[in-house]
C-alpha cells in the first residue's frame, strides 16, 4: 500500500474520531444535544431540496405575475409558496432569483466558499464546493458550461453571479418549447437543480 | 444584525415539529462525520453561540488557506475537511471547547477504536 493510501486512511480516521470528540464535549458539557444535530440533519435531507425551486420555476412560467413579483422581491414571492418550514423571515431577503432569456444565460457560483441558496435548491453539490469550479466559472464560464454540456450561441450573453453572506443567486430558466398548456405540477418536474444554478437548460418534455 | 441562510435554514426547522418524511432520494454526506460536523456548526449558530458569519468566515479562511498551498486539481481537496478545521477553531475562539481538550479526546477514541479492532 502506497503511503498516500496510508494517509488517506488514517486522515478518514481522524476525521471520524474529532468529529466524534467534538460533539461529545460539547453534548457532556451541555452547549448541544445530539437530537438537536440529528434534526439538522433530517431537515436538510428531506425538507430542503430543488423540488421547492422547482415549484417556484413552474409558477413563474405559468403566472406572469407571479413572475414579475419573483424578480422583483424574490424573498417574498418566495415566502408565498408557504415551503415546509415555514421559509418566511429577514433572513429570506438574501435569495435572489435571476432570469434566462434567449440572450442572457446565468450561472452561479460562491468563489470564497460555498454560499447556496438552501431553502430552494438543498445543499450544493459536490462540484459546486470545488476549488476548480469555484476558480474557473468567473474566469471562463463559456468554457466550463461547455465541460457541463451546455453549448452556448456566441451571441448569448452569460453572466457569472457570486453568491456572499448577502446575496444568493438562482436562476429562473427558460420554459421549454413544447411544453404549452402543461399543468404547473408536470412543469415541475421537468425542473432541475442544474437548470436552478445554470449549469443546464430545462430540457422538453419527453416524446409521446 | 446580519443573519443568512443557513440560520435561517436552521431558525425554520428547529421552530418546529418533525415534518412528514420526504426522501428526495439523495445521498447529502458521503461519510457520517461530514454529516455529524454540518449538523453541529447550524445546531450551534441557532442556539446562538456564535453569528452564523463567523462560521462562514472561517471556512473562507480554511478554504483559502487549502487553496494557497494546493493546485486547484489536487484530488485531496476535501470540502468537509475543511468544514471540520473552520468548525474547530471557532469552537476554540468562542470558548466552548479548548484545544486541548479536544486533542485529548480525539486521542482516546482514536486508541479506543484501535483497540477495539
Amino acid at each position: 500500500m502506497s503511503e498516500r493510501f496510508a494517509y488517506r486512511d488514517n486522515r478518514e480516521a481522524y476525521n471520524a474520531a474529532r468529529v466524534k470528540a467534538l460533539e461529545s464535549l460539547l453534548v457532556e458539557k451541555g452547549i448541544i444535544t445530539s437530537e438537536v444535530v440529528d434534526k439538522v440533519i433530517r431537515y436538510c435531507e428531506e425538507d430542503i431540496g430543488p423540488f421547492n425551486g422547482a415549484k417556484i420555476v413552474a409558477k413563474a412560467w405559468v403566472d406572469p405575475a407571479y413572475k414579475a413579483r419573483l424578480l422583483a422581491d424574490t424573498p417574498a414571492a418566495i415566502a408565498e409558496m408557504k415551503f415546509a418550514g415555514g421559509m418566511t423571515g429577514v433572513e429570506g431577503e438574501n435569495m435572489q432569483c435571476v432570469e434566462n432569456t434567449s440572450q442572457v444565460h446565468n450561472l452561479i457560483v460562491c468563489t470564497l466558499c460555498s454560499c447556496y441558496p438552501w431553502p430552494i435548491l438543498g445543499l450544493p453539490p459536490y462540484w459546486f464546493k470545488d476549488p476548480t469550479y469555484r476558480a474557473r466559472a468567473v474566469r471562463e464560464p463559456r468554457a466550463v458550461l461547455r465541460d457541463f454540456g451546455l453549448e452556448l450561441d456566441d451571441s448569448v450573453e452569460v453572466r457569472v453571479w457570486d453568491s456572499s453572506a448577502q446575496v444568493r443567486w438562482f436562476v429562473l430558466p427558460e420554459r421549454p418549447p413544447g411544453t404549452e398548456g402543461e399543468t404547473e405540477e408536470n412543469l415541475a418536474k421537468l425542473v432541475t437543480a442544474e437548470s436552478m444554478q445554470g449549469a443546464a437548460k430545462v430540457k422538453p418534455l419527453p416524446a409521446h | 444584525m446580519h443573519t443568512s441562510f443557513e440560520q435561517f435554514a436552521a431558525a425554520s426547522m428547529l421552530g418546529q415539529t418533525d415534518a412528514p418524511p420526504r426522501s428526495n432520494g439523495e445521498l447529502l454526506f458521503q461519510r457520517t462525520w461530514e454529516g455529524r460536523a454540518f449538523g453541529v456548526a447550524i445546531a450551534l449558530s441557532k442556539k446562538g453561540h456564535y453569528e452564523w458569519e463567523d462560521f462562514r468566515r472561517q471556512l473562507i479562511s480554511s478554504i483559502a488557506e487549502w487553496e494557497d498551498k494546493h493546485g486547484n486539481n489536487d484530488p485531496e481537496w476535501d470540502y468537509y475537511q475543511r468544514w471540520l478545521l473552520a468548525l474547530e477553531r471557532l469552537l476554540i475562539e468562542a470558548n466552548l471547547l479548548t484545544y486541548q481538550e479536544l486533542e485529548s479526546r480525539t486521542k482516546d477514541l482514536l486508541a479506543c477504536e484501535q483497540g477495539a479492532a
